[in-house]
């Protein structure tokens, strides 16, 4: 279980992005974060893994304080949590295959990651990862040789490395169109459902709210205004989380 | 009504402010850059006038007992039109910049034109001097003929490409018994252009090892994170522009007397300036790394070396690659004229051929040099392009490792040899860089407490000026010869009839064997024809600005949106208006910038040229060093720092403005 208490953020330019949020996560659970850009939503998923570090709260995962842990132990917290990214953030010149084994850093010793050396069964690994996502037969060519479906796919595939207990997913599909929006949602579903990995993203469409989450919390302005199943949003949520000039959309 | 009147009362208040200070109402109205650049130019212009009559007698007029220069008149009139200025922009209306940009450039190129000793009927009367060196140019010393009709290769030839002869045997071959104690066996002894290919390769080597270090500090973003590290990221800078200011071949007037003449002597002073350009280049590139993939990577678990090592150095290496080959190519020019004062290599021969007169020898080595540049130039751009743009081809199987490879291993043997080879024959010995000469370290004394009486700031100051003047009119010259040559070398205009593709090739050609040699080489040719002096440097400069500037021109033109052109072209106007309406507007701010560009290396190459008899300020330094007069050398230095950082900053900062 993750519980997020009382959390707050001002970067060292003033600006506040989150303000006092609280919430929990349970195992095994589907949680779409909402909200405008600008809400908050990329600062509150960074916090989490601390590569932002919050000015106040807690974040205790499973009975560990993210919060307090010390830079040795963070590493061993942060490989159990995956991440993926709106701009996918893959090393365009290098393989898919060593992106992907950049997924397993964090368990393997320093001084030999340094020779770009990993056992085979980490290489087998990130084959059995790439077959997973469906790319198995692109492993050897370039990153940036490939669609943005499919480098978001790589990015799936390096955070599976990982063997996370949770995922951490900041707006991974806002790059993409909305057939492939499906496609990588399916694939964090598909994870969700049959691994039990429990799964944080954040989303700008509610149609792909209501289609893919479990539950749902919604920021604005960094305050929490909304939690509770996708299907409570309702027109009068709905303002209150995106002001009144919004207007439903829906993508395909 | 109430408005207008307003803004009349505005407008006049403007234009009085900007007669009281220039460019004081361009300031006052918002218009910052305008408004410090008109006050900059009206000092700079009144500083110059009065300089050049009292030099030079520039302009010098009696009018009423007063002894002035009529380049004042046009002072005033550059000052009128700076209040006119102010007060049309006050009231809104457009102002009439050229006429301002006229009038400063009246000044300049008058100036310009007196100051570098530009004396047109020498050019003719001087022709015949003249085509003696062109005939010499075409029939360079590399080959005779023999009493029965056979060809050989000239003793220049070996001079210059090296021979085979027979010299000491090497102690191996002793060792193991194959050949007797005092035995000569023939070996292969190498020749200037030979050595000047090792020195290139072997700073590009040194420089790049020695840059990578440095650019981290020298990275504003990596020394951000550490305390104190801002500090240290403004002195690498500062240290980096300094180093890079002072061209390599007066680092090698600097190292001779730390390590003396010679092959060595060069290296060290490429390798010096290469370090600074090349640290400047890498730690910009890392400033702009992709910041995605650090971040995905720290948040796997990964700690700091391993961020570097799958984050960072993979977005780093193939530009990093890619600079060091564009600095390969630099490399191997400035080791072409670095022997000029070090010397080394091809540099020194041609000083020998030119003080012994050979110009047969001195065109066979501009011809080598030629060939080398050349073929250096297309291999560093291939492979700069291959790098940058990389190979993306499919492969199913997983690449084998480097050292499970026969190919991989058969070029890291052939590197090492190499490697080997041209440390061997550059004769570099790193314990004389510990042993320098004891002028050494009065040099070091010398250049910190600098010549700074009134007498020889003076002087230095005046050779400065000369300095910039010549770049300034070599590449106006070069520049407008470059203009009409430079659309017969852009293949999008020349059409496709078969005369038109040779014109192409032809012209492409001329520039890429004009622009393989440096200024400094072709001074000597315009030293013969017009004589020593700022004008012989001055025409030299001209040459390779024409080459440069004339394909970048080119590329320029070839880049273009050939949409406009189509479509002028359908409404049935001729080929010409069509360049007129569609083409010329989309080039002239690349052709402006890449000039201001150009006049900007031109003045580091102007500071050079007087090594060869080119005047400028290199004449002057080059006698400071001859006479060990160090403390006046290094005012010298330092003013060329200043001045070339000067124009550094400014030609970036009007560049920047433009696009």
């Amino acid at each position: 279980m993750l519980k997020v208490e009382h959390l707050s953020k001002t970067y060292p330019n003033g600006t506040q992005a989150l303000y006092d949020v609280s919430f929990q996560v349970e195992d095994g659970e589907f949680l779409a974060v909402i909200g405008l850009s600008g809400s908050g939503k990329s600062t509150l998923l960074r916090c989490i893994n601390r590569l932002i570090e919050p000015t106040a709260g807690q974040v205790v995962w499973n009975a560990i304080d993210i919060t307090a842990a010390p830079t040795s132990e963070l590493r061993n917290i942060r490989r159990q949590i995956g991440m993926i990214f709106q701009q996918f953030n893959l090393v365009k010149r290098s393989p898919v295959m060593t992106n992907v084994l950049s997924g397993r850093l964090g368990y393997i010793s320093p001084y030999q990651s340094l020779f770009n050396y990993f056992s085979p069964e980490d290489r087998r690994r990130a084959l059995a990862n790439l077959e997973q996502v469906g790319l198995s037969e692109k492993a050897y060519v370039r990153a940036d040789s490939l669609s943005g479906g499919q480098q978001q796919r790589v990015g799936i595939a390096r955070a599976l490395m990982q063997e996370p207990k949770l995922i951490l997913a900041d707006e991974p599909v806002a790059s993409l169109d909305p057939v492939l929006a499906h496609s990588i949602l399916k694939y964090l579903e598909q994870l969700n459902k049959e691994r039990g990995i429990t799964v944080l993203c954040s989303l700008h469409f509610l149609d792909l709210v209501h289609r893919y989450a479990t539950r749902a919390i919604a920021l604005k302005d960094g305050k929490l205004v909304f939690q509770g199943l996708p299907k409570e949003i309702d027109d009068a949520q709905f303002k209150a989380i995106y002001g009144q000039e919004a207007e439903r959309v829906s993508i395909v | 009504m109430n408005s207008s009147s307003s803004n009349s009362s505005r407008a006049i208040f403007a234009a009085f402010l900007s007669l009281l200070i220039p460019g004081a109402g361009q300031w006052y109205l918002k218009s910052r850059w305008r408004g410090i650049t008109i006050f900059g130019a009206t000092i700079t212009l009144a500083f110059l006038i009065n300089w050049g009559l009292d030099n030079f007698k520039i302009g010098q007029i009696v009018a009423g007992g007063v002894t002035t220069s009529w380049l004042w008149i046009v002072f005033v009139l550059f000052a009128a039109w700076n209040i006119f200025d102010a007060y049309r922009m006050a009231r809104g209306e457009p102002s009439f910049t050229g006429l301002g940009v006229a009038g400063a450039a009246v000044i300049l190129y008058t100036l310009a034109w007196n100051v570098t000793d530009i004396n047109l009927d020498r050019l003719i009367t001087r022709l015949p001097d003249a085509a003696k060196v062109a005939r010499n140019l075409v029939q360079p010393d590399l080959f005779f003929q023999d009493d029965a009709g056979a060809w050989h290769p000239s003793e220049n030839f070996g001079d210059i490409f090296g021979r085979v002869e027979d010299q000491p045997a090497p102690e191996w071959l002793t060792r193991w018994g194959l050949v007797a104690e005092d035995q000569k066996v023939p070996a292969y002894a190498a020749g200037k252009l030979i050595e000047t290919i090792a020195m290139g390769l072997l700073a590009t080597l040194l420089s790049t090892i020695l840059a990578l270090p440095i650019s981290f500090f020298a990275a504003h973003n990596i020394m951000a994170r550490l305390p104190g590290g801002t500090i240290i990221y403004y002195v690498m800078r500062t240290i980096l522009n300094v180093v890079r200011a002072v061209d390599t071949v007066i680092w090698g007037l600097l190292v001779i007397v730390w390590i003396g003449l010679g092959s060595f002597a060069g290296v060290i002073a490429l390798t010096i300036h290469s370090v600074a350009a090349l640290g400047k280049l890498y730690s910009e590139e890392i400033e702009h790394i992709d910041p995605g993939p650090i971040e995905a990577v720290t948040a796997s678990g990964a700690n700091l070396f391993q961020v570097i090592r799958y984050a960072v150095f993979p977005q780093i290496i193939p530009p990093f690659l890619a600079y060091t080959l564009l600095r390969w190519d630099i490399n191997m020019r400035m080791a072409t004229v670095v022997g000029f004062v070090a010397g080394g290599g091809i540099g020194f021969f041609v000083l020998e051929t030119i003080r012994k007169g050979g110009y047969e020898q001195y065109a066979a080595a501009l011809w080598a040099i030629a060939v080398v540049i050349i073929i250096v130039d297309y291999i560093s751009a291939k492979w700069r392009e291959r790098i940058l743009i990389g190979e993306t081809k499919v492969s199913v199987a997983a690449p084998k490792p480097f050292y499970k490879s026969p190919r991989a291993i058969a070029y890291a043997i052939l590197g090492i040899i190499g490697l080997v080879y041209c440390w061997d024959v550059t004769r570099i010995d790193l314990r004389t860089l510990f042993e320098p000469a004891p002028t050494f370290v009065r040099l070091l004394y010398d250049f910190v407490t600098i010549d700074l009486t009134p007498d020889i700031v003076e002087i230095v100051v005046k050779q400065m000026i000369i300095t910039i003047f010549q770049a300034l009119l070599a590449t106006t010259l070069g520049a407008l010869l470059a203009l009409p040559f430079s659309f017969l070398a852009a293949r999008n205009l020349t059409g496709r009839s078969r005369l038109s593709v040779w014109i192409y090739y032809l012209t492409r050609f001329v520039f890429d064997v004009l622009r393989s040699i440096e200024a400094l080489l072709y001074v000597a040719i315009f030293a013969f024809w017009v004589g020593i002096g700022a004008f012989a440097g001055t025409l030299a400069l001209a040459v390779t600005t024409f080459a440069l500037i004339g394909k970048l021109y080119a590329d320029a033109i070839e880049n273009i949106d050939m949409g406009p052109m189509e479509a002028v072209m359908s409404t049935g106007a001729t080929r010409l208006q069509a360049i007129v309406y569609a083409i010329l507007p989309q080039i002239i701010p690349p052709f402006v910038s890449y000039s201001i560009y150009q006049w900007d290396i031109n003045v580091r190459m102007a500071t050079i040229i007087g090594f060869a008899g080119g005047g400028g300020v290199g004449l002057l330094l080059s006698t400071y060093f001859g006479m060990l007069q160090y403390h006046k050398a290094g005012t010298v230095v330092a003013l060329i720092v200043i001045v070339v950082a000067l124009m550094d900053f400014a030609s970036a900062k009007i560049r920047e403005r433009m696009v």
